[in-house]
């Protein structure tokens, strides 16, 4: 090109800058910033005064105390793997069989899909109190109501959906491992209602990636004489497997620091990672112990997402 | 015998298809239309006996009225949460959609020396949770309020301000931007810009005149998402609002009822409302909404 060209030519390194830099100091401001202040605290007694804050060196004594000395901490963590992985398994499992029938010819199927898609959409504070609703424990309540109807419920009996109990209450070993792992039937139906809201997220990412599938791979498989069972893991899964990878990622994220449907039905009590977090930092005001949490959070999920890439992708490694 | 067989098996898979089509509209749709029916329910008929009280026998939209009645109290507070949440979600996607997706184009298109530091960090902290953030800002935004009210006395504060919020939730959103963003330049081929210099236009010409107008689609999928997220975001309306002044409907929404009383057929009505401004988006957008979700997981 001619010199005139480089001259009027803005230099790759202004044009970088350009259009980076605002949003390099954003972030910069509104979040490096804090994530360093907040690791700082993580490192010291952090006690609040009038107009400030009193720092005290405590090194790695706040993550040790977590680690060493609070039971409660991994009450929290086991709650909330029960909580993640559950959930994912739920998810997963609904996901791909209702993108599996949406991915079928139907009459109707744009229609279907556009409505499917429709929960992922109601606010999560308006999700968690809809199925507070649900499941008021009173004869008012839409799921005692919906049972007696069917037939599932004695007419007297109202089942207190939001409660303690601990699953399997009578078996042996299963009661005790679930009271362990800090079970009760609120968590489970606060996944039954958060799996509500987020696995038409998961059918459209994984019908997405359904359409790439080219039809005639399934037709070769047929005439080969493979079974149905056959065809999903050798040529759906297979297909699927990025998608997958994508779901769990994204999914681990949100579930592992989940807070707000928690917290809106059971305040404290069901003290997941997140909740213990919260508490921590903002009920107590403990901001150095509660930074420290919040990093530990964080590092399990990081630990999550590097099995997950470990798992996926181990032939390619 | 056997045509008739095959058929026969044809039309069973058929039939199958369909129940399992109505179940899945079932699952998704019951809660949705209870939630509509308790906000049309008169309050004496919503707590009683549900296995013969499933349909109000004289709806009612007295709920939603008391909404937008001046003479109630609880109005001024909802429509203020409305308009915040409102303003607030739109002055975030609108900023972040700007700033965030010229930075993905750097990002995807220019090679620098910490780009895949820059990538990598934007990964890790989208594993942070929020409260990483809240408690850092906790502090700093007192201080700065202490600061503030010693110059200017008690009526400026940043604290339970729209100002607040709108950077709070920035600082969520632009990172969410950047990556969706990023995912779909890098499926954006080179060919139209290159043409576009030739022709004698500058770099940054390009950006703003060829890349961002063939971006639209990325553009709106992404803008739409990050709305959404800012509209239903929670835990830092929680801290950081109180008054009419900042809160969102999320928050109002979570507050409604008292200790004792929880009134499901005005918790129902706002949540109805609330439902409206995400519906209409994913109605419309839909297409956009999923090829953005699928840009948002391209490999890095």
């Amino acid at each position: 090109m001619g010199s005139l060209m480089i001259y009027r030519e803005m230099s790759t390194r202004k044009l970088l800058l350009v259009l980076i830099l605002p949003a390099v100091i954003i972030i910069f401001l509104v979040i490096i910033g804090p994530i360093a202040f907040a690791f700082i605290l993580s490192i010291n007694q952090a006690t609040p005064r009038l107009g400030g804050i009193d720092l005290k060196w405590r090194g790695l004594l706040n993550y040790i105390h977590f680690f060493f000395q609070d039971p409660q901490f991994w009450l929290s963590v086991r709650i909330t793997m029960y909580f993640t992985i559950v959930s994912l398994a739920v998810e997963l499992v609904l996901g791909t069989g209702i993108a599996l029938v949406l991915n079928k010819n139907f009459w109707g199927r744009g229609f279907v899909r556009a409505v499917v898609l429709i929960p992922w959409a109601v606010p999560t504070v308006v999700n968690a109190r809809l199925w507070e609703w649900i499941y008021a424990g009173s004869s008012f309540g839409a799921l005692n109501g919906l049972l007696k109807v069917i037939g599932a419920l004695p007419e007297a009996k109202n089942i207190v959906w939001l409660g303690f109990d601990v699953p399997f209450a009578g078996v042996p070993l299963l009661s005790e491992f679930f009271s362990w792992m800090g079970v009760s039937r609120a968590l489970n139906m606060i996944i039954l209602a958060d799996t509500w809201k987020v696995t038409p997220l998961v059918v459209f990412l994984l019908l997405a990636g359904l359409q790439q599938i080219p039809e005639s791979l399934y037709e070769v498989a047929s005439i080969d004489g493979a079974n149905a069972w056959r065809k999903f893991w050798s040529i759906t899964y297979a297909y699927l497997k990025p998608v997958f990878l994508v779901i769990l990622v994204l999914r681990t994220m949100e579930l592992f620091r989940v807070f707000d449907i928690i917290y809106i039905l059971m305040q404290y009590s069901i003290r997941v990672v997140g909740i213990y977090t919260y508490e921590t930092g903002m009920k107590f005001l403990r901001f150095g112990k509660g930074s420290a949490l919040s990093f530990l959070v964080a590092m399990f999920i990081l630990a999550f997402t590097l099995l997950y890439i470990k798992l996926f992708y181990k032939e390619e490694i | 015998m056997m045509n008739i067989s095959l058929l026969n098996k044809k039309i069973l898979k058929r039939i199958g298809l369909y129940i399992l089509v109505i179940l899945i509209l079932l699952w998704t749709v019951l809660p949705l239309i209870w939630m509509f029916l308790s906000s049309i329910f008169p309050y004496k008929e919503l707590i009683s006996d549900r296995v013969d009280h499933w349909l109000p026998s004289k709806p009612t939209v007295r709920h939603y009225m008391s909404f937008f009645d001046p003479s109630k109290e609880i109005s001024s507070r909802f429509l203020a949460s409305l308009r915040n949440s409102m303003i607030v979600a739109s002055t975030t996607t609108i900023v972040c959609l700007f700033f965030g997706s010229l930075a993905a184009y750097a990002i995807v298109r220019i090679e620098f020396k910490f780009k895949k530091a820059m990538v990598m960090s934007l990964m890790f902290v989208r594993m942070l949770p929020t409260i990483t953030l809240i408690i850092p800002f906790f502090i700093i935004v007192n201080l700065i309020d202490t600061g503030l009210i010693a110059l200017f006395g008690g009526n400026v504060h940043l604290y339970d301000s729209k100002p607040l919020l709108i950077i709070l939730y920035i600082s969520f959103t632009l990172g969410f931007v950047i990556w969706i963003m990023r995912g779909f330049f890098l499926t954006m081929p080179r060919d139209l810009e290159d043409a576009a210099r030739i022709d004698g236009l500058s770099r940054l010409q390009t950006v703003f005149r060829i890349v961002l107008p063939l971006s639209s689609n990325g553009l709106i999928a992404t803008g739409v998402l990050a709305f959404l997220l800012a509209w239903d975001e929670f835990i830092l309306a929680l801290i950081f609002s109180r008054s009419d002044a900042a809160e969102t409907i999320p928050l109002f929404i979570a507050e409604l009822g008292s200790q004792y009383i929880h009134d499901f057929t005005q918790i129902s009505a706002a949540g109805v409302i609330a439902c409206i401004p995400p519906f209409v988006l994913v109605l419309i957008f839909q297409k956009f909404i999923v090829s953005g979700l699928t840009m948002g997981s391209v490999k890095g």
